[in-house]
């Protein structure tokens, strides 16, 4: 790996390297930019590191303590939140459907909620790009939203779960398909990451993928920056970006090993993700002359229905979200703005454990015999919007954390749209499950992902970042995580999050080249 | 000892994990709790998770050694003080409890009445002082939903329930409804003494 001095002006510097940041980080670098990026987490070597052991690969989440409020208030590290060198997608469960043109117009839809600044048609050749990049397994042809090229790779093998949602989505003539996983069902060739090996339905894919099947953005985008001459600085925690009187960014300022260090640069990129990233902008009292920072803040709803069946499930087994039916994106019967997807799911036994904790507060004898059930447990999951209202915010606590920095305080309540988008899809699951046979059905209510403080747009009072992911108060700042979106869309993020980080780079390029800006 | 560990079917990886976890001794000498207070949480997650070989998986220790490294999981309900001091006032709280409904500290009490103060826990407004200021059900919530990762997360606790994922090294390419592998059929990872269930 080629390394820069503290010394030189580089010129750019990324902060995180999840979803938002390591695509951006390659695509600079091939470019000839000379990139830093700064992980607070580690850099893993998969093979030797993750264990097939939930409490082990705790390590793989962030820890440092948020405070949770607000009616409903989230839960945040396994939930959402991952550290090290590929961010949260070293958890995520590789499920990535691509947004439908109208995920990206809910105000021109409903007249509620927001529009983006950007359309499908912007976001498809990066769709596309990143589908035959990552190597997306999915079906030959995908029963929803626009056409499109047909996925790289066939669909993974169905498990247990997405066998019984099969089953239960027919019966009630609910169109059902293999999901696109970002995950190999075949090795992959690509240049500049080699090859990579076949899926081997280990359905540890939350708790870190020991193969690199998984895309995850550490054997994906990080090996082609590197290749391409960035620098990965691994357990680096940015605390501070300087800005000069002229209001640009100059440096970064971050903690090694507890010596602060300063990395001057000609741009920054933030990607922190939507917790971090708004809250590194507070504590520097930065790019919030709209107010904006840590507001609209938005977590998908996320519903889950659990079922007992006489047939053994062995939900540990296979890539854990398998089956996927957008026949709910925009329900012909909904009281509710905005749609759902669902996907069946296999589960560990510590994360079905703490549900089971959570949601049922089951104890004692009662605890241990459903437990032992565990072997015949399939779920169901929706993945649905969410509105962004006033109260769910982000703001910095008095309390000061372990590195001596204000905790965020994260308000999170559901909206009656989620209840009512919520209290439909429980309706859809029960009658799933019932008709493929479940027994003690039950439903544990869940909001996930973390969306939206540092919302994009056109207006600068109403907004953070333009439609380039660029802040409208500091022009060489650029934040790209999942903080910017301004809807919350009803699929899974990582893939537009990726979309947006290739194009923001193309268009911080396209701008370099016009203005040398 | 244990097949599975022996065997081919476990990483590297997932070995040390889980032989760490295996050799892991009973924490005798707390190092956050007073030993009194070990002794009360112990005795409330022996209700919470039973056992079949009663106290085979600390959990009450494993408690212990996660506050004492101070090591958290991300998140805290606002409405809640640090995780030590909710365990350290609930558990005066449920002392304070068991005085109030059956004249005696929680470990002095029958096993039914034990159960009896936890439910008035888990109920949200149970009798003592403690309670007037520390949320009883989302203290509740925590505390069951910690015994339960810890206990589940051990091979006992594993192997009670038929969970062999662990045992992933070769792939599985058995996958389907009632599919199994020879190597899912229990016990794979112990010659533990056979219990019933
Ligand atoms: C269990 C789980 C399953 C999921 N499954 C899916 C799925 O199937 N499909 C899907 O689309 N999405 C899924 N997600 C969500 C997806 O992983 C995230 O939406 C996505 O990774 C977010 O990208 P990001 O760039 O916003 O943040 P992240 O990927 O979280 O990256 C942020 C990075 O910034 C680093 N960082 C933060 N602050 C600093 C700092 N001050 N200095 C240095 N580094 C810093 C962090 O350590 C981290 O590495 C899942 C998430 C979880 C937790
Ligand atoms: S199921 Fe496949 S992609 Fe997921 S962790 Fe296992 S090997 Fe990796």
């Amino acid at each position: 790996m080629l390394t820069y001095s503290t010394d030189a002006t580089v010129d750019a510097v990324v902060i995180g390297t999840g979803a938002g940041g390591a695509p951006l980080t390659a695509r600079l670098a091939s470019a000839g930019l000379s990139v830093v990026a700064l992980e607070a987490g580690r850099h893993w070597a998969p093979a030797r590191d993750f264990a097939t052991d939930e409490r082990a690969q705790s390590q793989l989440f962030w820890t440092d303590e948020r405070l949770s409020a607000g009616e409903d208030p989230l839960a945040f590290g396994n939930n959402n939140s991952g550290i090290g060198v590929g961010g949260s997608t070293l958890h995520f469960t590789a499920y990535v459907p691509r947004a439908q043109h109208d995920d990206l117009r809910l105000k021109s839809s409903f007249g509620v909620g927001e529009d983006w600044p950007l359309s499908y048609g912007d976001l498809e050749p990066y769709y596309d790009e990143l589908e035959r990049f990552l190597g997306v397994s999915g079906p030959s042809s995908y029963p929803w939203g626009p056409p499109r090229t047909p996925y790289p790779l066939v669909p993974l093998p169905l498990n247990g779960a997405a066998q019984l949602m099969q089953r239960g989505c027919a019966a009630l003539g609910i169109r059902t398909a293999p999901a696109a996983n970002a995950a190999l069902s075949g090795s992959y060739w690509q240049a500049g990451v080699g090859w990579r090996a076949a899926c081997t339905n280990r359905g540890f894919c939350q708790a870190g993928c020991s193969t690199g099947a998984k895309a995850s953005m550490d054997v994906t985008y990080i090996p082609l920056a590197i290749g391409h001459g960035a620098e990965i600085r691994s357990e680096c925690f940015a605390t501070r970006i300087e800005i000069n009187s002229a209001g640009r960014a100059t440096a970064v300022v971050y903690v090694h090993q507890g010596r602060e260090t300063r990395q001057p640069c000609r741009a920054v990129f933030l990607c922190g993700g939507a917790i971090e990233s708004p809250r590194l902008l507070l504590i520097n009292r930065l790019a919030n002359r709209s107010g904006h920072v840590g507001r609209n803040f938005m977590a998908h709803t996320g519903l889950q229905v659990w079922g007992r069946f006489a047939e053994e499930v062995r939900p540990y087994k296979g890539i854990p979200g398998a089956l996927i039916s957008e026949d709910t994106h925009r329900p012909p019967d909904a009281d509710f703005v905005g749609g759902y997807l669902l996907q069946s799911i296999g589960v560990m036994p510590v994360t079905y454990g703490s549900q089971v904790a959570r949601g049922r507060r089951l104890w004692g004898n009662a605890l241990s015999a459903h437990m032992r059930g565990y072997n015949h447990v399939a779920g169901i999951n929706i993945l649905g919007d969410c509105l962004p209202y006033a109260g769910n915010r982000l703001e910095l606590a008095d309390e000061r954390d372990a590195r001596g920095l204000p905790k965020p305080r994260i308000s999170f309540s559901n909206g009656a749209n989620e209840r009512r988008l919520t209290a439909h899809a429980e309706r859809v699951m029960r009658d799933i499950w019932k008709r493929a046979g479940a027994r003690d059905v039950w439903a544990f209510p869940r909001n996930a992902h973390i969306i939206g403080t540092c919302r994009m747009g056109t207006d600068a009072a109403s907004s953070v970042v333009d439609s380039d992911c660029r802040s409208h108060d500091v022009p060489n700042l650029h934040i790209c995580d999942n903080s910017v979106f301004p809807s919350a869309l009803a699929v899974n993020p990582a893939l537009t999050i990726m979309a947006l980080s290739l194009r923001t780079a193309d268009r911080y390029m396209q701008r370099l080249g016009r203005e040398g800006a | 000892m244990r097949k599975a560990l022996h065997g081919g079917a476990l990483t590297d990886a997932t070995r040390a994990a889980v032989s760490t976890r295996l050799a892991t001794p009973q924490v005798i000498e707390p190092r956050f709790f007073t030993s009194e207070s070990l002794v009360t949480l112990r005795a409330v997650c022996a209700r919470l998770v039973p056992q079949p070989h009663p106290g085979a998986v600390d959990i009450a220790g494993a408690i212990d050694t996660r506050l004492a490294d101070g090591i958290g999981d991300g998140w805290r309900y606002d409405a809640m003080p640090s995780d030590g001091e909710a365990y350290e006032r609930g558990l005066v709280g449920l002392d304070e409890t068991a005085r109030e409904m059956s004249g005696g500290a929680f470990i002095a009490l029958s096993g039914e009445r034990q159960d009896a103060v936890i439910s008035a826990v888990e109920g949200g407004s149970p009798a003592g002082a403690t309670w007037r200021s520390l949320p009883a059900r989302r203290f509740f919530e925590d505390l069951l939903a910690e015994a339960i990762e810890a206990y589940y997360s051990h091979p006992l606790g594993q192997e009670e329930i038929g969970y062999l994922g662990l045992a992933d090294a070769p792939g599985w390419q058995l996958i389907q409804l009632g599919e199994r592998h020879p190597r899912e059929t229990p016990p794979v990872i112990g010659e533990q003494p056979h219990h019933d269930g």
